[in-house]
């Protein structure tokens, strides 16, 4: 083994749960998320900040998680990709993003998610201007943009009406439909 | 109108249909209501069916402005042609998509590869020793591990899994380690020690047509001369020998393009697992898992039986994942080694090493049009940089040359192509194979042999189109065109007639074309059989939910969702009652692979032939139950019915369950096989495909001609994509298509520096568009339902990349009068361009330059009249179900019922350089210089 740095112990709360663990002090939070926190929803695609897709809120704010230490984030409240939704309700966003076609290969996805759902909570209807501004760190190789920036537009309007999103595990087709508890 | 009320209400709404179709359940007569077991849904009525989704010819409102098609007795009106999500799109919003990297197994280990810091060496020795002794190291494996020869092409397999022998580019495999964690395996690579001979390496792509002391590979008797020379085309079809002395106007521009990258966000990963069994699983996010499949088989010398590929969600593909990579080997050879589970994940670089982009370039193109306006001549010269191994590019060879061939009826075709070996990171498939550098070369040419004929360029365009069922000049089998639909549709919609030529300086529009293959006619691998090119199973139990198994691999384009569809609209089910089961080669039958703008049309094919064995199982058992004679039932949503009573049926669930009577779980297999096409001359296999798309697209740029700065404004993006099945992914492809074909016009490049060296492989300097550089696209969907596609289908995930490119660079001409020959368009080349037009006109200020302007020559006329004539012609022909045969060349006044070949001597193909030809030969046209070696006496 080649000798490692220091160890210490980090504690933070990642999507609601408290966890805590020892890492490298030279630990990337991109890393210790993938590898330890759970969350290989928050995905590598550069490692040097270029691309977005690593994108998690810390205390609320979108960083991405690439460039940022682990010991930096100690002690806050991060959220990633699958902290977004509850339960199986959807968080407005993903619905949205599925919908409207903002997501094709999918890698991008959580990167645009996190950032947009911060967008949304700070400024729940932004303009087409204040959207593309918010998601001008992240690239995104198959969409183009277009659709999902109506994805964004989409949930925010879902979010000022306050429609809830189905649950995923609501009932589905009957295959046999007419006959059922007659 | 409520259906929880039951059906009884129905009828009595006035807004309901009326009573001669299908509205809702109607309880069969006789019959005691009783619940099937497993049925518990929530939709316990089947819906109205939508009128508008079921085709004229059954009785239904959809409208058939291109005829009837044969699929359209399988429409139940359920989901073809309506905007859908993705069937995963759930799994990758809530981060939920396992792609490579996110494939983590008990007890795995970390592998690393180590990468030639030489352009090009032979490996004299490679000492593991020091690394072996580092603790938490577990295995090394180098070249000798795994000497057999692998490629995608079987005619050109030229990779190895680690050097043997060579190393042939900077990043090129060396060795590879596995260790406890990627520190350790990162400083056993360091521990490696190799000893290197340099040898003289190639960069310039001119250099590569040279004989060498030392060729990058050898390809014995097959070796072209002494040279880096890897494929070379000649050919020569149509009146070659007059088009020069025929034509009024002619163009030449000599291009050069640079490599780009495909830019997928997910960089290569994967990972190797033997299981106690003895049995390799690779995960591996791969396009083309057969391939793949085939070449470990070889490599690892394992018979296939024993080797599962699985593909996981694919962070992009676009072509970059569809060769068999050497790192697969690697990770395989080294968890046989060590006994563990190995992952290799790359960094963005390593992507950028791999690479498999598009060709860098060097294109000669001259276009020749005659006194009528017509093309009477096409000559391309294409010398491309392959890098360092083959790839696929003995395909994309022909590529570069027969894929310019329509949708234009041409007097003569002259293409000489070669592509060389050098020293760089590997060129090969990137969306638009092959295609998109040469058609940018046409399409700007044909806007500059406008305006030397002084016509408009879309009336030049309309009044030069192939029609419908027709041949081209090299007898590629052409059936539905929607060409002339889209320039019109763009036409309009742009406002081209206020705004071409008539804007004020830096302000412009351009327009441009494409034509793509919907599918490779010939599969990669046509070994001396006759396997289908794509097979679907179908599995269906007592549940009722649909098993598909598809090998084919879902990039994120939508393949899962679009066969889903398929078998949906077949057997009248909603899409949650059908899954996908496409990711395990142990499972799902043999599928060629996410490449060519296959799957939809091989696939959806194939899943429909599949659907349609099973519909007549529950049409038959429909017929047993009800007395009712199959002929006369059809299927609706989750209920089968006689279709002139529709009280008279039985719900989905009840006819299963009478089919699977002594048989248990319905299965069936659906293939699809393209049928025989082409001619026979060398190469003539190349570019032919069951069906093609067809694109035009319209741009508006704004230039500031004093930084050189170009900003797309609006694109408007018609494609011909036979028939949306799933309109929302066909527009996805359009838009996505025009960013990734707007990079490599306006910022993207591979750039190697003085010494060879790849600047640039970060996505920093790496410039891929961001949300501010994307102009607005409106996406415009054309239908010309080709006769052979699923449900009228062909393409829309290459061919939209095409037109965007010469687009751009039109409008920039429009806006300032200038016309590039370099890509990308950016500040400094454009400028530079700018200062020289300045010069030229000795004005002193960019802003006092003026914008070229148009002013109709007569031949404007003819040509409009033209277009007029054949647009009829070809409504006629495609309303014809069987049209008289078209060859190209008809507008020139020979029989179009015969290729020109058979009855005028001048238009015979020459596939070999005739006597003569290498006193003055193009630039790659100078590759048949070398004579293979089999042909010398030395």
């Amino acid at each position: 083994m080649v000798p490692g740095p220091d160890k210490i112990n980090w504690e933070a709360k990642v999507n609601g749960r408290m966890v805590s663990f020892p890492i490298d002090s030279n630990a990337i939070l991109l890393d210790i998320l993938r590898d330890k926190g759970g969350s290989l929803g928050t995905k590598r695609g550069c490692d040097m900040g270029t691309c977005g897709c690593c994108s998690v809120m810390i205390d609320g704010t979108p960083k991405l998680s690439c460039l940022v230490l682990a010991q930096e984030a100690d002690g806050c409240e991060i959220t990633t990709v699958e902290g977004l939704s509850s339960g199986h309700h959807l968080h407005p966003i993903q619905q949205t993003f599925a919908e409207c076609g903002g997501s094709q290969c999918g890698f991008c996805t959580p990167g645009f998610l996190v950032v947009s759902a911060a967008l949304l909570e700070d400024n729940p209807s932004p303009t087409k201007d204040e959207i593309k501004t918010a998601i001008e760190g992240n690239l995104c190789r198959c969409t183009g943009y277009q659709q999902i920036v109506e994805a964004i537009s989409k949930a925010s309007e879902i979010l000022v009406s306050g429609d809830g999103i189905e649950d995923s595990t609501s009932p589905k087709s009957d295959p046999h439909p007419g006959f059922a508890g007659e | 109108m409520s259906m929880e009320d039951g059906s009884s209400e129905v009828g009595e709404d006035s807004d309901s249909p009326t009573s001669d179709e299908m509205v809702g359940y109607r309880q069969q007569p006789g019959k005691l209501p009783f619940s099937k077991p497993g049925s518990g849904g929530k939709n316990r009525f089947s819906e109205p069916t939508d009128q508008s989704m079921i085709p004229e010819s059954r009785g239904g409102g959809l409208a058939q402005p291109w005829g009837s098609h044969k699929h359209d007795n399988l429409v139940s009106g359920q989901i073809i042609g309506k905007p859908t999500s993705l069937v995963d799109s759930n799994w990758k919003v809530t981060g939920q998509a396992k792609y490579g990297d996110d494939i983590r197994l008990p007890g795995e280990i970390i592998g690393r590869i180590l990468r030639s810091p030489h352009h090009y060496a032979r490996v004299l020795s490679i000492d593991i020793s020091k690394a072996m002794e580092l603790p938490g190291v577990l295995g090394i494996a180098t070249g000798d591990d795994a000497p057999g020869k692998f490629g995608v092409l079987p005619v050109t397999k030229d990779e190895h899994a680690m050097a043997v022998e060579k190393v042939r580019h900077v990043g090129d495999l060396v060795a590879c380690v596995a260790a406890v964690d990627e520190v350790t395996a990162r400083e056993a690579c360091r521990l490696i020690e190799v000893e290197y001979e340099i040898l003289d390496s190639v960069h310039d792509i001119k250099m590569g047509l040279e004989n060498s002391e030392n060729p990058i590979h050898d390809r014995g008797k097959y070796h072209i001369g002494e040279s880096n020379v890897q494929k070379r085309v000649f050919q020569q079809f149509g009146n070659v020998s007059e088009m020069k002395e025929n034509s009024i106007a002619s163009h030449e521009a000599d291009w050069t393009f640079t490599g780009v990258n495909h830019g997928f966000t997910e960089p290569h990963a994967v990972v190797a697992h033997w299981d106690p069994s003895g049995r390799l699983t690779l995960y591996t996010p791969q396009q083309v898992p057969h391939y793949l499949h085939r070449a470990l088989a070889d490599v690892l010398e394992v018979p296939m039986h024993q080797i599962n590929v699985y593909r996981t969600f694919v962070g992009g593909g676009f072509g970059g994942k569809s060769d068999p990579f050497p790192h697969e080997m690697c990770a395989a050879i080294l968890a046989r080694k060590t006994g563990r589970p190995v992952r290799i994940n790359f960094d963005r670089e390593e992507v950028f090493w791999v690479n498999r982009g598009r060709h860098p370039s060097k294109i000669s193109m001259s276009l020749h049009a005659d006194s009528e306006g017509r093309l009477c001549g096409i000559e391309t010269d294409a010398l491309i940089d392959g890098g360092a191994f083959a790839s696929f590019g003995h395909v994309t060879t022909y590529y570069n040359g027969v894929l310019h061939t329509a949708p234009y009826e041409i007097g003569a075709f002259h293409y000489t192509g070669a592509r060389v070996w050098t020293n760089k990171p590997a060129s090969g498939a990137m969306r638009g194979h092959g295609a998109v550098n040469s058609r940018c070369a046409v399409e700007t040419g044909i806007d500059d042999l406008s305006e030397r004929l002084g016509v408009d360029p879309i009336d030049f365009r309309l009044a030069n189109l192939l029609p419908p069922h027709s041949a081209t000049i090299t007898g590629f089998r052409v059936t539905s065109i929607g060409m002339r639909e889209c320039l019109e549709r763009v036409k309009k919609e742009s406002g081209w007639e206020e705004k071409f030529r008539k804007m004020p300086l830096g302000k412009g529009i351009g327009i441009g074309c494409g034509f793509f293959i919907s599918g490779s006619g010939l599969p990669i691998h046509w070994d001396p059989n006759k396997f289908p090119h794509a097979t679907v199973h179908l599995k269906i139990d007592m549940d009722g939910g649909v098993t598909i198994h598809t090998g084919a691999a879902d990039i994120g384009q939508g393949s899962d969702t679009v066969v889903a569809q398929s078998v949906a609209e077949v057997l009248g089910l909603p899409l949650d009652m059908i899954r996908v089961r496409s990711r395990e080669s142990d499972t799902s039958p043999v599928d060629l692979g996410s490449y060519s703008s296959r799957v939809t049309f091989m696939n959806a094919n194939a899943a429909i032939s599949a659907a349609m064995e099973i519909r007549d199982d529950l049409l038959n058992a429909t017929s047993e139950i009800t007395g009712a004679p199959t002929e006369s039932l059809v299927i609706g949503d989750r209920r089968i019915f006689k279709k002139m009573d529709p009280a008279v049926g039985v719900s989905y669930l009840e006819a299963l369950h009478k089919a699977q009577e002594d048989r248990g779980a319905l299965v069936s297999s659906g293939s699809y096989r393209t049928p025989p096409m082409g001619r026979a001359h060398k190469g003539a296999a190349a570019g032919l495909a069951p069906a093609y798309s067809f694109s035009a697209y319209v741009a508006e740029v704004d230039v500031d001609v004093e930084t050189g700065q170009t900003k797309v404004e609006r694109v408007w993006a018609a494609h011909d994509c036979g028939k949306a099945l799933n309109p929302l992914a066909v527009e996805g492809q359009i838009i996505g298509s025009c960013h990734m074909g707007m990079g490599q016009v306006l910022s993207e490049e591979m750039k190697y520096g003085r010494t060879g060296h790849l600047i640039n492989p970060d996505l920093l300097d790496y410039k891929i568009p961001t949300v501010h550089e994307m102009p607005h696209v409106t996406p415009i969907i054309v239908e010309s339902n080709d006769p052979e596609g699923p449900f009228g289908a062909k393409e829309a995930g290459e061919g939209p990349l095409l037109p965007i490119l010469p687009a751009v660079v039109n409008a920039v001409y429009d806006a300032i009068g200038v016309r590039v020959d370099e890509l990308p368009i950016t500040p400094d080349r454009l400028y530079k361009e700018i200062e020289k037009r300045c010069r030229k006109e000795k004005i002193g200020d960019p802003l006092d330059l003026s914008p070229p302007t148009l002013l109709f020559s007569p031949l404007q006329e003819t040509l409009v009249e033209r277009a007029y004539l054949h647009s009829e012609r070809d409504i006629e022909r495609r309303h014809d179900d069987d049209p008289p045969p078209y060859h190209n060349g008809a507008l020139f006044g020979l029989d179009p019922e015969v290729p020109g070949d058979e009855q005028d001597s001048r238009w015979a193909a020459v596939v070999i350089p005739p006597e003569g030809y290498l006193d003055n030969p193009g630039l790659a046209g100078s590759a048949w210089k070398h004579a293979e070696r089999r042909h010398r006496e030395d």
